[in-house]
């Protein structure tokens, strides 16, 4: 019987071997005003191109076990509006997406494709898990502007050669801090985080850059939330501290399962923070029946907000182009907009290096969609989006908290 | 402490439910079930989706019971035909490779973009111990680990049915030989544990992280679960299984460890193979 066991175990041991190895700022005083990327820009001494293209690439994860499809999808969309209308001073804008599948291999792959085969002059309407990360120093060293439409990993706002038009997790951590601190007024402050590779300094540096604006601290500050599990534990740590507000950076999976545990617990009291992952259709509709107070954040003006006239172009283009109306879209349109608004910003040829040379020198454009304005610039990093609108959950529908975008003061 | 030791009930009880259901199936077909979850995750999102269709609780839960015991039982079809006389190893890779392709599948066939709202009708609390609100669902896996492993137990040890599932395991080909219908009573077996595991999925999914791959998953303490007891004892993975969960919790309040709670499993694990290897290495020793 023994025996019988020790072979089981043996079994087991090397099954789980198996699956260990199978398991794997810039700044300017001056603004100029973003027109919509469907007015096409028709200056005599204005931009040329040869073909009458220009190439545009994107890096994107469309397949794989997180994708973000909505993102290029839009910037292509609003691309494809821009050509109807007649392009930019006759020039077309040829856009190719590549999928990175979510692996750094493919991401690779894709980015020296597009820049070394395929000639693409600068890259928009990017959303990949792993773009910035790994494709980051190949762009500097290409001198190669990629203008993100949305950033997921922390490298987006630390390489001189990308600029997402997204607030991003870290600058949105101390934006929601403020927020509460500040606006609320709540003195117990608690931040729990799940961490990716590298995050960690990251969210330590946004909580840092809180309490430099405050001169507060935190009650808890958690970075070991496991990505998945159960959340039990720290749900009640979050009690047991006192917390008056707790914010996370859970994904919507994470905040569904984080919510029905403070709902189970029986929790009051605490205000409940996400970021804008937070902020989608499946969690409200999911947490319909959630007696607590649940915010999120968002990183551009709330496309749940039917009313806003901010969200009209970005609506329109895509209700045109049927494409879904989401947050992602929201940065696929904006990083295509302001890309264009650069491109008929050129005199001359359009090649690599005078788009890259437009993007470095380009002054501020506001835009609608945004609460401040949208520059890519000579810094080392940048980080020009820094305000966000805090949404309210109500029986299962977003609603608008702060009318007026909350802005990060500069410290 | 105690707070998040009664916190981890709720996951001591499912990996009690779903180590028992990996030591029924090594007991009977002599395979280390690493796809039980996966399998299982099938019938829970079942469930889940023709809930999101309008569906009641009750019969969508018979439906996805239903998917989760059939493809389990495919499984165990698969390995009854081409792998009942491999040796473990062989039958622990195929095991694994289920996993890996099923993780993959379930996130394609159910969408890994937005999570699905798991129907919860076990979330009401049935006692607070030490400010920890015991929760239905964990009263339920808990009571259902308990019972199936009574229930198991008697019926391997004192029912001819059971009699000759045992000698599946230690004979399949003898078997076969006298007559007992293996490749049927072994699928039963498979569809059995898998029905159990959907439901103990489907209980404890709400609070979890609603992801395929994260339910698929579950199966890693289950496995440890199942190892304290060598695969062999119902009961030692039954409370081993408690035990794993409530030491989870309590590792989340203390700040020094709580990082590393992930690990606990493995290192269950891994002390178990070396506790199980103690024997022969102090007889070479002698």
């Amino acid at each position: 019987m023994l025996r019988i066991g020790l072979r089981a175990a043996s079994a087991a041991a090397v099954g789980l071997a198996l699956l260990a190895a199978g398991c794997g700022s810039s700044g300017s005083s001056d603004t100029t005003k973003s027109s919509s990327a469907s007015a096409s820009g028709a200056a005599a001494s204005g931009p040329s191109c040869k073909g009458g293209k220009i190439k545009i690439g994107s890096v994107s994860t469309l397949s794989g076990a997180v994708t973000f499809p909505d993102v290029s999808g839009a910037a292509r969309a609003t691309f494809d509006q821009l050509n109807a209308r007649g392009g930019i001073n006759g020039c077309k804008v040829d856009y190719v997406v590549e999928d990175d599948k979510g692996d750094p291999q493919t991401a690779t792959q894709a980015a020296r494709d597009l820049v070394q085969n395929q000639g693409v002059v600068a890259l928009a309407g990017s959303g990949g898990l792993l773009d910035c990360e790994v494709n980051g120093q190949f762009y500097a060293q290409q001198r190669i502007g990629a203008v993100s439409g949305l950033g997921v990993d922390g490298a987006c706002w630390s390489t001189p050669n990308i600029s997402p038009v997204n607030v991003g997790p870290f600058t949105l951590t101390t934006a929601m801090l403020y927020y509460a601190s500040e606006k609320l007024k709540l003195d117990k402050l608690c931040v729990v985080n799940y961490i990716l590779a590298g995050t960690k300094k990251a969210y330590q540096n946004a909580v840092d850059q809180w309490t430099k604006l405050t001169g507060k601290r935190l009650t808890l500050f958690d970075q070991t939330l496991p990505p998945q599990g159960d959340y039990t534990p720290y749900v009640l740590k979050t009690k047991r501290a006192g917390c008056q507000m707790v914010l996370s950076n859970a994904v919507e999976p994470q905040a569904l399962s984080w919510m029905k545990i403070v709902d189970q617990q029986k929790i009051s009291g605490i205000k409940w923070f996400f970021l804008a992952p937070g902020y989608s259709d499946a969690v409200a509709k999911a947490l319909e029946n959630t007696r607590s107070d649940v915010y999120a954040g968002t990183e551009w003006e709330p496309y749940t907000d039917k009313e806003s006239s901010a969200n009209t172009d970005w609506r329109s283009t895509m209700e045109a182009a049927g494409r879904p109306l989401t947050a992602f879209s929201q940065g696929g349109y904006e990083s295509a907009t302001v890309m264009a608004d650069v491109l008929r910003s050129i005199r001359g040829d359009i090649t690599r290096d005078s788009v890259y040379q437009a993007l470095v020198d380009m002054k501020p454009i506001s835009t609608p969609l945004t609460g401040t304005p949208y520059v890519f610039g000579p810094g080392r990093t940048h980080a020009s989006n820094t305000a966000t609108k805090i949404m309210q959950l109500d029986h299962g529908t977003w609603k608008v908290s702060t009318p007026d975008w909350v802005v990060l003061p500069k410290s | 402490m105690i707070t998040n030791g009664v916190a981890g009930l709720a996951a001591g009880g499912t990996y009690a439910l779903l180590g028992v259901c990996v030591v029924l199936l090594y007991r009977v077909v002599a395979v280390v079930s690493f796809a039980g979850a996966a399998l299982a995750a099938f019938g829970a999102f079942t469930t889940t989706v023709l809930t999101e269709h309008g569906w009641a609780f009750t019969p969508a839960l018979i439906v996805g019971v239903a998917c989760g015991a059939a493809v389990t039982a495919l499984a165990g079809l698969v390995m009854a035909t081409w792998f009942a006389e491999s040796s473990p190893s062989t039958k622990a890779a195929v095991m694994v490779a289920f996993l890996v392709g099923l993780i993959s599948l379930g996130a394609r066939i159910f969408g890994a973009e937005h999570p699905h709202d798991f129907p919860s009708p076990f979330s009401g609390g049935v006692v607070t111990i030490a400010g920890a609100v015991i929760t239905e669902a964990s009263v339920i896996t808990v009571v259902l680990a308990a019972a199936l492993t009574v229930g198991i137990s008697a019926f391997l040890k004192r029912t001819r049915t059971g009699v000759r599932l045992r000698a599946l395991s230690e004979r399949p080909s003898t078997a076969e030989h006298l007559g007992l219908r293996t490749r049927w009573l072994a699928c039963g077996m498979w569809a059995t544990s898998g029905a159990l595991a959907t439901i103990a999925i489907v209980v404890i999914a709400p609070s979890r992280t609603p992801s395929f791959s994260s339910l698929s998953l579950l199966i890693v303490p289950a496995l440890a679960a199942a190892l304290i007891g060598l695969f062999q004892s119902i009961e030692i993975a039954f409370f081993g299984g408690l035990a794993l969960g409530i030491l989870e919790g309590v590792a989340a309040g203390i700040d020094q460890i709580q990082e590393y709670r992930g690990v606990l499993p493995f290192a269950v694990i891994l002390v178990a193979l070396l506790w199980s290897q103690r024997k022969e290495q102090w007889d070479e020793a002698r």
